[in-house]
C-alpha cells in the first residue's frame, strides 16, 4: 500500500513537473507559441566561414529577383494596387479623428465595406487595422474611408521591402567605405564611438542571441510554378553574431512579424545592416563598424522568404513599420535606421509615425531606394524623410564617389553614403559585414531536389550593395554626433548636411543630395573663424 | 586709414605747440609740457559677433587685460598706445536655427589688440574730472587653435581695425588717476571667412567695450 502510494505520488509529481515545464515555456514566449516554439538553448558555438565571395546580393541580380519573386509566390494575400505597389489583401489601415467611440468607428466602416471588422488596436499604434474580406479591393475601401470627415487617413497595408543588396572581407583589405567618409579621424575625436546611444535597426531582425526555435516549413511554389515540398517541423539553431556581441549590447528587442520579443533574423539583411552601424571594431577580428560601441535595438518589421515559408503571422507592411517606429521611439531609441522602403502611394501611417518619433528626439535615416535603373520611381518613405527635419533620405555612392548605378534619384534625396557597387570594382565594390552564410540559408534558391532546411548558425563576411548599406553609415555617424553633444534630430540633420562633401552639381542636387557624409568634419564642428 | 594716419601725425606734430603754450596756461604743479603716463586697463568687451562668441564660449562679453602709455599735452590733446590681451578656451560648436551645440572639442582663441589713438581731454589742466574722447586704429592679432586640428586648420592672423572711445578721467592724486570709458571697435577681415562666424554672417571681431584704467603719471 505504501509502495503504491509512493508510486502514485511520483507519477503525479512527474506529470505536474512536465506540465509546469510546458506551461512555463509557452508563457515565457507569449504569443509566439501558436506559430513557433522556442527550445532551451543548447547551441554550439557559431561557425565562422570567413569571407564568402558572392555577387548575388546586389540590386537586380538573378538571385535577388528570385528571392523577391519567391516571396510573392509564397504569400497568397499579395495584391498589386493601381500604382503598381503591392499590398496585403484583407486589411486597411485607418486613423479616425480623436474621440470616436468603437461603435462609431464600426458604423463608419460599415458604410464603406459590408465585411469590415475592427480588431483591437495593435500595440504601438495610434491607428486601427480594420479587417475586410480579402476579395474586396482594399484601395477602394481606403479611398472611400478617406472621404469621411471623421477619418484622418486611410490606406491599404502596402508592403515595405529592404533596400539592400548583399554580397562579401577585412578592414584594410575590403572596407573602402569607412575611410571614404573619413571615419578613422572621426574615431580619433570620439573613441567612445556612440557608447551612450541606442540605434534601433528596423529590419529583418538581427542575429543577436543564441537560441533554438521550432517552426513548420510549408510547401510552396516559386514564381515559375515549381513546387517545393514541405520540410515539416524544423528545429533551427540561432547564434549571436560574434562581431555584434555581447548580448548585453542589445536593448529592447521586438519582433512585429512574429509578435514577440525575439526578433530573429531569417534573412541576414538586418544583421548586415547592424554590422555597418556598429560592428565590433579594433578587436583584431573581421570587419569594423561605424559607431562600434552603440547599443542596438533590433526591431523586426520586415518579413523574409523564410518567415513566409514558416507562415509568420504578419508581413512587412506600412502599419507594421509604423508600429516599429513608434516602439523604438517609446523605448529609448536615439536613432532609427530604416534600410527599407517602397514606391507607390503615400504612406500617411508611416509619416505620422516618423513625425512622432522625431518629435520625441529620435533621428531617422531612411534608404533612398535602389530602383534608378528600373524607372527611377519615387521612394515613398525617403520622400517623407525629406519633409521632416530630423529624418534624412540616403542615396548611395560607389568607391569612386560616383553615383551608384542603382541608387534612386529625386528631389527628396538629402545625403549620400557608401552603398557600393557590383560593377567594376570586384570585391572592393561591396559593403562587407558579418552575417549568415547565405549559401546555407537561401536553400530555396536551389532546385527542389537540393532544397533543405536553412542554417542560421553559420556566419560569414558577406558583401552587400544598396542604399540599405549606405543608410547605416549615416545612422552610425549620427550616433557619434549625438554622443558628441548634438541631440536635437533637426540639428543632427543640419550638421550632417552642412559638413557633407558636395558631389555632383554645386549645392544640393537630386543625385547626391547635399553630398557624401563626412564623419570627421561633422564631429569636429566649427571654430570661431576656422 | 589715411585720415587716421594724418590725425596721428597731426597730434604728434602738435606736441611742441602745446608744450610752448603750457607755460602760459598751466597752474602751479601742472606739467610744463608734454607728459608721459602709464596705465593698466581692464576691458569688458561685448563682441559684435555675439552668436559666434556665444556658441564657442557660452557668452559674448569677454574680458581683456593690458596696459599702455599716454602722452598728454597741456592743450588737451593726447596720444595713447595700448596693448591688451584676451585668451580663452571654449568648445568647437555647431549652430542650428540659432541654437548652439557645443561639441566638447577644446578651442583656444587669443586676441591681442595693439591700439593707437589720438584724443582730446576737455579742461585737462583745470578740472579734477576730465572728460575725453579719442579715435584711432589698431592691429588686431588673432590666433585660434583647436584640438584634433591639422596645422592648416588653426589660424594665426592679424588685421587692422578702427576705434573710437570716450569717457572720463578722475585725478585721485598728483600721480594717480583712474578713467572709465566706452570704446567701440570695428575689426573686419578676420571673422566671417569660416567657422561659426561665417555661418552666422558675423564679420566684425570688434564690439563695444567698457574700459577701466588706472593711470600712473601726471
Amino acid at each position: 500500500m505504501p509502495r503504491a502510494f509512493l508510486r502514485n505520488c511520483f507519477l503525479t509529481l512527474t506529470i505536474a513537473a512536465i506540465a509546469t515545464a510546458v506551461a512555463g515555456r509557452v508563457s515565457l514566449h507569449g504569443q509566439a507559441g501558436a506559430f513557433r516554439t522556442f527550445l532551451p538553448a543548447s547551441i554550439l558555438p557559431p561557425i565562422d566561414r570567413g569571407v564568402v565571395a558572392d555577387t548575388s546580393h546586389a540590386p537586380d541580380t538573378p538571385q535577388a529577383l528570385v528571392r523577391e519573386g519567391m516571396r510573392h509566390s509564397t504569400v497568397t494575400l499579395d495584391r498589386v494596387g493601381i500604382s503598381g505597389s503591392s499590398y496585403i489583401a484583407g486589411r486597411v489601415i485607418v486613423k479616425f479623428r480623436g474621440g470616436m467611440s468603437t461603435q462609431s468607428r464600426v458604423r463608419a466602416m460599415s458604410t464603406v465595406s459590408p465585411t469590415a471588422s475592427l480588431p483591437e488596436q495593435p500595440s504601438y499604434a495610434n491607428f486601427d487595422v480594420i479587417r475586410i474580406d480579402p476579395g474586396e479591393n482594399a484601395e477602394a475601401v481606403a479611398a472611400a474611408l478617406r472621404q469621411r470627415a471623421d477619418v484622418e487617413y486611410a490606406q491599404p497595408a502596402y508592403r515595405v521591402r529592404s533596400t539592400f543588396v548583399p554580397n562579401d572581407q577585412y578592414y584594410k583589405e575590403l572596407q573602402w567605405n569607412l575611410p571614404l567618409i573619413d571615419l578613422e579621424r572621426a574615431w580619433d575625436i570620439q573613441p567612445a564611438a556612440g557608447s551612450n546611444i541606442i540605434v534601433a535597426v528596423l529590419d529583418t531582425g538581427v542575429s543577436y542571441t543564441n537560441t533554438a526555435v521550432r517552426v513548420h516549413a510549408n510547401a510552396f511554389r516559386d514564381d515559375q510554378g515549381t513546387l517545393y515540398p514541405s520540410l515539416g517541423d524544423l528545429t533551427l539553431n540561432f547564434v549571436a553574431a560574434p562581431e555584434l556581441a555581447p548580448v548585453s549590447r542589445f536593448v529592447s528587442p521586438r519582433d512585429f512579424i512574429w509578435n514577440d520579443n525575439v526578433p530573429l533574423d531569417f534573412d541576414g539583411h538586418g544583421t548586415h545592416v547592424s554590422g555597418t552601424v556598429g560592428q565590433l571594431t579594433n578587436n583584431g577580428l573581421g570587419m569594423a563598424g561605424v559607431a562600434f560601441n552603440v547599443k542596438i535595438m533590433p526591431v523586426k518589421v520586415l518579413d523574409s522568404t523564410w518567415d513566409e515559408i514558416f507562415n509568420a503571422p504578419a508581413f512587412g507592411t506600412d502599419d507594421v513599420v509604423a508600429r516599429g517606429i513608434r516602439y523604438a521611439a517609446d523605448n529609448g531609441a536615439n536613432i532609427i535606421n530604416m534600410s527599407l522602403g517602397r514606391t507607390g502611394d503615400p504612406a500617411p501611417v508611416i509619416e505620422d509615425a516618423i513625425k512622432y518619433a522625431v518629435g520625441k528626439g529620435v533621428f531617422i535615416a531612411v534608404a533612398g531606394g535602389n530602383s534608378f535603373e528600373d524607372g527611377n520611381p519615387r521612394e515613398v518613405l525617403a520622400e517623407i524623410a525629406s519633409r521632416v527635419q530630423g529624418a534624412v533620405s540616403v542615396a548611395a555612392v560607389d568607391p569612386a564617389r560616383q553615383h551608384a548605378h542603382y541608387s534612386t534619384t529625386g528631389s527628396y534625396i538629402e545625403l549620400s553614403a557608401p552603398g557600393g557597387t557590383d560593377r567594376g570594382f570586384g570585391n572592393n565594390g561591396y559593403v562587407w559585414q558579418q552575417t549568415y552564410d547565405f549559401t546555407l540559408t537561401d536553400t530555396f534558391l536551389l532546385p527542389p531536389s537540393l532544397y533543405g532546411p536553412p542554417r542560421f548558425d553559420v556566419l560569414a563576411y558577406i558583401g552587400y550593395v544598396g542604399t540599405s548599406q549606405a543608410t547605416p553609415h549615416v545612422a552610425g555617424v549620427a550616433a557619434m554626433l549625438m554622443q558628441q553633444g548634438i541631440k536635437n534630430p533637426a540639428a543632427v540633420e543640419a550638421a550632417l548636411e552642412k559638413f557633407a562633401t558636395d558631389l555632383g552639381d554645386k549645392g544640393r542636387d537630386n543625385t547626391f543630395g547635399y553630398g557624401l557624409i563626412e564623419a570627421r568634419n561633422t564631429l569636429r564642428g566649427l571654430g570661431l573663424a576656422k | 586709414m589715411k585720415t587716421i594716419a594724418a590725425c596721428v601725425f597731426a597730434a604728434f606734430a602738435a606736441l611742441p605747440v602745446s608744450a610752448q603754450s603750457a607755460s602760459v596756461s598751466t597752474s602751479p604743479g601742472d606739467p610744463p609740457g608734454a607728459a608721459f603716463r602709464g596705465f593698466f586697463v581692464v576691458t569688458q568687451q561685448s563682441f559684435a559677433a555675439s552668436t559666434t562668441f556665444d556658441a564657442i564660449f557660452g557668452g559674448s562679453s569677454q574680458p581683456f587685460f593690458g596696459g599702455g602709455v599716454q602722452v598728454t599735452t597741456p592743450n588737451g590733446i593726447f596720444v595713447e598706445f595700448g596693448i591688451t590681451h584676451f585668451s580663452k578656451t571654449g568648445q568647437r560648436a555647431f549652430v542650428s536655427n540659432g541654437q548652439a551645440f557645443p561639441l566638447g572639442i577644446p578651442l583656444t582663441a587669443t586676441i591681442t589688440p595693439l591700439e593707437l589713438s589720438v584724443g582730446y581731454r576737455f579742461g585737462a589742466t583745470r578740472w579734477r574730472l576730465i572728460p575725453y574722447a579719442a579715435g584711432g586704429f589698431g592691429r588686431y592679432d588673432y590666433k585660434e587653435e583647436s584640438g584634433f586640428s591639422a596645422d592648416d586648420e588653426n589660424l594665426n592672423t592679424h588685421h587692422i581695425g578702427y576705434l573710437v572711445n570716450g569717457g572720463v578721467e578722475v585725478r585721485l592724486q598728483k600721480w594717480i588717476g583712474i578713467a572709465a570709458d566706452g570704446q567701440y571697435t570695428h575689426v573686419p577681415g578676420i571673422l566671417g571667412e569660416g567657422g561659426v562666424s561665417q555661418d552666422a554672417g558675423e564679420t566684425d571681431l570688434g564690439g563695444v567695450a567698457f574700459r577701466f584704467k588706472v593711470i600712473v603719471g601726471r
